[in-house]
């Protein structure tokens, strides 16, 4: 523990701890400084000086910046002197010497703490006459940014982020003194998964996206906080809307998850809410055509196919993007619609869909992590997909503590952005197998020091779907057994945590197909997921689907699935509804409602229990609140009950860690070799992207992966060529990656035109012949 | 252009003199220079990859300091000194003589690529101020007419490489103290000869 030290500001006795900076300790105490280049996430630089107070030095008082300088014992503080306010007057005056003062057609304008600044603290007006500096505006620096070089003020957030940040310094300042602009270099755009935040902290307008420009003025903005659903780190935003229209997300800064930041995915993957493709009235298939029905036909449709099938089996295939209180729903009527049916607790019909399900590590044997125990972990141990493409802000805390000094260890089948950062990296032999230790491989002593008896973390899951969890009990075993131990499972998908929760028990898409009997009668229900299409079980599960008696799809568009159901329930999403979502930690979180369900559309829940009201069940859950009570009765600390009151309050928005035993009944598939690895990327083509206009380009290139060798093998000498299996013939992009190993291709399984490939199928790839195939890019 | 493996031999050789590659970065930039007469984009993909990082950031330090030339540059380049020592000690007037004869104003290369003429900063030559370098190359204790004798030279006889003592010798004056080792090594392209990295050349 550092000691506590005293200072004093402008006559006040304060205490800080030592080494602290001086512009944070004065917040902490309420004394605002104003800054520009300094954010509480990023290293101080010094660089705009709007931060001068004034100090006693041995040789007299002396302006020094506070974002640089560190508390000292009886360190004497001026924030307000004379000579402070004109210092922060000069350094005013010379930002806005070249900036452009377009505050009228700026979208920062109204928020901008340059705007702010000079308000407060301002020489209020400006001798400066001669003509400013010019720049062509804006300049796009990726599909989602644009770039306003004029109004910058050369603070370097942008760029410290990019580069201690994110980890993708493809932005920094070319140039020197009055000619410095931020710009990327030709032919590299800023194509990062994190590149919104720079948007977020740039102190001015000089960073804005694609999908906010012109848009909005902040003072028009309608905001609440909630949480987003993307990946399963449940980073806190705060939903911004106008006139019922969604136009913005931003990270809120929660200390426990995101810590401010937020994925690009998180952050822009929103206008689908608004797509003239959303399914806003319910629709019924009638030989081939969906048309609109009412809610009361609807569920009375439903009420007499059940009786006309006499004893069906009914199934429900859930997606990640529920509430915990939609997934109580769920657990409720599926176990009333089968309560005669199925006895045994052994034979859910429930089936989560998604392929990497496992086991996973939950119980009284293994002490759950935080996301905060990585800061304090010697090291932390990673086996899972790839974190960046799954589960990027948890990719940025691990890229944190490592950075902090914690030893990474990662065990992955490909060289993936993680293993980049690993001190020890496990590379898989696909064809033999056998993890071999790529990086350090004479360090084995080392590797064994950084785990036994140490504070060691481990994100644990599959990275494949393919693979055997015994190998990874192996692991989990040893590390419990001589390290001080606790676990994160890696589901990665939204709120999986939250079904896994409120689910009695939960089953695989593998055991769906498994166990789905073409002979006897079924109905499904798919609620907010596609399985056709992005999953290593598409063409079974389409199958199956076909051969079902009848499918209620409950989601927002027509899509592989949905398009096979007789009956499509259209339903709210984001910001349309309320309820709590759980993250990987645990933890509890409040997602929050902002705009009017739009059409006829109505939350899962609502569906739901109109259907066991039909059918004779009488539940009357009025609103999520009450369901929100019902299911807080299962919670295991019962003290602290994530209720919709207590997670709404801002002292609040960390959330509540909140356990309940986790039942998942998965059976492992058969690992054989495969030469194919499919990978899900951040982008891809799922109906939501798809849908958003401002990001669906971003999941739309296709291509490959392989290492020259096999290349060679192939027969590929070219850029483009042509993925092949059975009658799917795809044109990609061919990309040489020297990392992985000989033998293997690796294929995006989120992308169109991939939905039908099967990994354990054989393959081939061809080169490109004609023209027309050689223009894809 | 891309670099050759013989060039990529010599970077991997002066990556090999830090403990990190990335601070290999200076010189490496005069191999581009060296080769090109400026950074190119081409070499710029070259030196990230060699180094490890982004192609920006090797454009950030290649835009930052002036010796690293963004443009190509004329067979010699001339940088005289404009400030304070210098100017007073008439360097104005040295400019204009040079002006003069190349018919450049600042920062500009003539149509057959002869010469680049420029002002700088002070070059660390105060001493012997006025000061004038050529392709990097320092000569001390300069005047309109040896400027002007100088060009000639580099006009007429068109020395393949460019070196100091030499320079000084035939043209210069006052230097600021005396190096004392002749030195024979310059350079024959518009990156600064330096022994290490293999800019200089023997004459
Ligand atoms: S673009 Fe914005 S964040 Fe980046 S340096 Fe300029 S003012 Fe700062
Ligand atoms: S905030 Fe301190 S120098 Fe910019
Ligand atoms: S002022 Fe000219 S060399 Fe220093």
């Amino acid at each position: 523990m550092t000691e506590n030290i005293k200072f004093t500001v402008n006559g006040n006795e304060l205490e800080a701890k030592s080494g602290e900076l001086l512009i944070e300790a004065c917040e902490k105490s309420g004394i605002h400084i104003p800054r520009f280049c300094w954010h509480k996430r990023l290293d101080p630089v010094g660089m705009c000086r709007m931060c001068l107070v004034e100090v006693e030095t041995p040789r007299g008082k002396a302006l020094v910046p506070s974002c640089t300088t560190e508390i000292t014992e009886d360190l004497v503080v001026d924030t307000e002197s004379a000579v402070v306010t004109k210092a922060q007057e000069g350094i005013l005056e010379f930002l806005l010497i070249n900036h452009p003062l377009d505050c009228p057609v700026c979208d920062k304008a109204g928020e901008c703490p340059l705007q702010d600044q000079t308000m407060a603290y301002g020489p209020g007006e400006s001798r400066f006459v001669e003509e400013k500096r010019h720049f062509e505006k804006p300049i796009p620096i990726s599909e989602i940014i644009l770039l306003d070089r004029e109004r910058c003020i050369l603070c370097a957030r942008c760029t410290r982020f990019s580069d201690e940040i994110s980890g993708d310094p493809l932005i920094e300042f070319i140039q020197r003194g009055n000619k410095t602009e931020v710009n990327t270099f030709p032919d590299e755009p800023f194509r990062s998964y994190f590149s919104g935040n720079t948007v977020q902290i740039c102190p001015v307008g000089a960073l804005t996206s694609t999908s906010y420009r012109f848009k909005a003025r902040p003072w028009d903005l309608k905001k609440v906080s909630s949480t987003c659903n993307c990946c399963s780190v449940g980073c806190s935003i705060e939903l911004n809307t106008s006139q019922n229209k969604m136009l913005r997300i931003l990270g809120e800064d929660n200390e426990f998850t995101n810590q401010g930041w937020l994925s690009d995915k998180g952050r822009y993957n929103f206008d689908y809410l608004h797509s003239e493709n959303r399914v806003l009235n319910i629709l019924s298939k009638e030989e081939d055509s969906f048309s609109k029905i009412s809610i009361s036909d609807a569920t009375e449709m439903i009420k007499n196919k059940i009786a006309e099938l006499d004893n069906p089996n009914i199934k429900f295939i859930l997606g990640s993007s529920s509430t915990n209180e939609e997934y109580f729903v769920i657990n409720e009527i599926a176990n009333y619609l089968n309560k005669d049916k199925f006895l045994s607790k052994d034979s859910s019909n429930i089936y989560f869909g998604d392929d990497l399900l496992f086991e996973g590590y939950f119980g009284d044997q293994y002490s759950q992590a935080k996301l905060e125990d990585l800061d304090s972990s010697e090291t932390i141990v990673v086996w899972a997909e790839d974190i960046k493409d799954n589960l990027p802000i948890l990719y940025l805390r691990i890229k944190k503590a490592v950075k902090n000094g914690s030893k990474l260890i990662v065990f992955g089948h490909t060289n993936t952005a993680i293993a980049g950062l690993a001190d020890f990296y496990f590379g898989k032999d696909i064809v033999s197998n056998k993890f071999e230790l790529i990086r350090n491989p004479n360090e084995i002593e080392d590797l064994k020091n950084n785990i036994e008896g140490k504070k060691v973390t481990v994100i644990t899951g599959k990275s494949t779907v393919f693979q055997k969890k015994e190998s990874l009990d192996k692991l989990i075993n040893y590390l419990n057994e001589k390290a001080e131990l606790k676990v994160f499972n890696s589901f990665s998908k939204g709120n999986t945590f939250g079904a896994l929760q409120n689910i009695d028990e939960v089953k695989g898409l593998n055991e769906f197909c498994n166990e789905f009997d073409t002979n006897a009668k079924n109905i499904v229900f798919t609620i907010g997921v596609n399985p056709v299409n992005s999953s290593y079980f598409s063409q079974k599960i389409k199958e199956n689907l076909i051969a079902s008696d009848f499918v209620i799809s409950l989601d927002l568009f027509v899509n592989e699935t949905t398009e096979l159901a007789d009956l499509i329930l259209p339903t709210t999403s984001l910001g349309e509804k309320e309820g709590t979502v759980t993250n990987m930690e645990m933890r509890v979180m409040k997602q929050n409602k902002i705009l009017p369900a739009p059409g006829s559309t109505l939350s899962e829940w609502e569906y739901l229990v109109s259907i066991l009201n039909v059918l004779g069940e009488n539940v009357n859950y009025k609103n999520e609140i009450e369901i929100n009570n019902y299911l807080s009765e299962q919670y295991k600390n019962q003290e602290k009950v994530p209720t919709f009151d207590n997670l709404n309050k801002p002292s609040n928005l960390f959330g509540v860690l909140n356990k309940k035993d986790i039942n998942i009944n998965i059976k492992d598939l058969k690992e054989d070799n495969f030469s194919l690895l499919m990978v899900r990327r951040l982008y891809g083509d799922s109906s939501t992207q798809i849908n958003s206009p401002s990001i669906s380009m971003l999941g739309a290139h296709k291509f490959i992966e392989l290492n020259s060798t096999t290349a060679k093998k192939y027969g590929i000498n070219s850029k483009v060529g042509n993925f092949i299996q059975g009658p799917n013939s795809i044109l990609i992009n061919i990309e040489i990656n020297e990392y992985l190993p000989d033998d293997l291709v690796i294929a995006p399984i989120n992308r169109r035109g991939f939905e039908d490939i099967d990994p354990s199928l054989d393959f081939n790839i061809t080169e490109a012949k004609n023209r027309e195939e050689l223009n894809v890019n | 252009m891309t670099w050759d493996s013989k060039l990529i031999d010599r970077a991997n050789q002066i990556i090999e003199l830090y403990p990190q590659k990335r601070s290999a970065l200076g010189p490496l930039l005069y191999l581009a220079q060296e080769k090109e007469g400026y950074i190119d984009d081409d070499s710029v993909v070259e030196i990230s990859k060699l180094i490890g990082i982004t192609e920006v950031q090797v454009r950030s330090v290649a835009s930052f300091y002036t010796m690293y030339k963004q443009e190509p540059s004329g067979k010699y380049l001339i940088s005289v000194c404009k400030s304070i020592s210098c100017e007073i000690n008439n360097s104005r007037e040295v400019i204009e003589s040079i002006k003069e004869f190349t018919g450049l104003a600042n920062n500009e290369t003539d149509v057959d690529n002869t010469f680049t003429f420029e002002e700088v900063e002070c070059i660390g030559a105060c001493g012997g101020a006025p000061a004038v370098q050529v392709n990097y190359e320092t000569v001390e204790g300069m005047t309109p007419t040896k400027a002007l004798e100088l060009c000639k030279y580099l006009k007429e006889e068109v020395p393949k490489v460019i070196v100091a003592d030499h320079l000084q010798d035939k043209f210069g004056g006052t230097k600021s103290f005396d190096w004392a080792i002749e030195d024979n090594s310059g350079t024959s392209s518009t990156a600064p000869g330096f022994q290490i990295i293999g800019t200089s050349e023997e004459n």
